[in-house]
């Protein structure tokens, strides 16, 4: 891949990103919310390999594999919580979690 | 080469766009996986085969099955139409401005070299090392020094290189993961357990 690519790849990253900043933001389900949140991680994943090839380093794709980890370990608290919060029957909405007790 | 990487960098924005603008929450999952994928290949295409397969396995097969899990679990039914307030509006508008500031940033290529042409191990010598600037890394010839250089890497495979850095030069964050993803299980286990032994009382 010709060195061409490596400003459309940065744009795209930075669109991926942005997207999932716009879904954080409007979206109100607290589910689409974290899908959102992931969409942001794998953008700067996106950036991060992208950057490493075009400066010939692998260290990019190991912080990569670290953003994956976190990642991992984040949808497993959030839905966690998700799941203690909303199996009351309370409206999937986030704007009615404004305060933090039952 | 080129071609593919713009058809899915164009599918991976149009499945970006459906995670946030489709109302079903099932429907936002199953674009969501069309967006990993579509990364995943564009990491093969980046010359990063392991993080491509760790994609798959770990995002599209492990994240989003808990993800569906969830759904079907709580099954929430389709959202109505987002409020037009104030904070989608500000929402809209800070976020294109600072899209447009950063596709600015790196259009006039600031950060770059626009004349450096890309590496290969063969042709090291005549290209420029640092296409971006302040770039010190990969730069093969010294002895006892690794090379990454696209060639070298596939010449030895993506893994091997990978596993050796995981494994000498990041060690110790590589540890702090494992204990990260204990803590991640521990507090997973403890809050959907609490709910339980509280929902039994009543």
């Amino acid at each position: 891949m010709s060195l061409d690519m490596f400003p459309w790849l940065i744009g795209l990253s930075t669109a991926l990103f942005m997207i999932g900043a716009l879904g954080v933001l409007i979206r109100r389900n607290p589910l689409v919310v974290f899908m959102s949140i992931e969409l942001m991680l794998n953008a700067v994943n996106l950036a991060f390999v992208t950057f490493g090839r075009f400066l010939n380093s692998e260290d990019g794709q190991i912080f990569a594999f670290m953003v994956i980890v976190v990642a991992a370990s984040e949808v497993v608290v959030g839905l966690a919580l998700i799941t203690t919060v909303f199996r009351t029957g309370r409206d999937m909405d986030v704007d009615d979690l404004s305060e933090m007790r039952e | 080469m080129t071609a593919l990487t713009v058809i899915v960098g164009i599918l991976a924005l149009i499945s970006a766009i459906g995670v946030v603008s489709l109302r079903s929450t099932i429907y936002c999952a199953l674009s969501l996986v069309g967006n990993m994928v579509f990364l995943a290949v564009l990491f093969l295409l980046l010359n990063a085969q392991f993080l491509a397969a760790v994609q798959v396995i770990i995002y599209a097969g492990a994240v989003m099955v808990l993800f569906v899990f969830i759904i079907a679990l709580l099954s929430p039914g389709s959202e109505d139409t987002p409020r037009l307030d104030l904070r989608f509006l500000v929402g809209i508008v800070a976020v294109f401005y600072v899209t447009l500031q950063i596709f600015f940033l790196v259009g006039n290529g600031s950060t770059y070299d626009r004349n450096a042409t890309a590496c290969t191990s063969a042709t090291q010598q005549q290209c420029s090392k640092n296409p971006l600037h302040g770039a010190q890394v990969g730069q093969a010839g010294s002895p006892g020094q690794l090379s990454f250089f696209p060639d070298d890497v596939n010449k030895a495979g993506n893994v091997q290189v990978v596993g050796g850095q995981l494994f000498t030069t990041f060690l110790v964050p590589f540890e702090i993961t494992s204990l990260l993803l204990i803590v991640a299980a521990i507090g997973a286990v403890y809050l959907t357990r609490h709910h339980v032994s509280g929902s039994r009382r009543t």
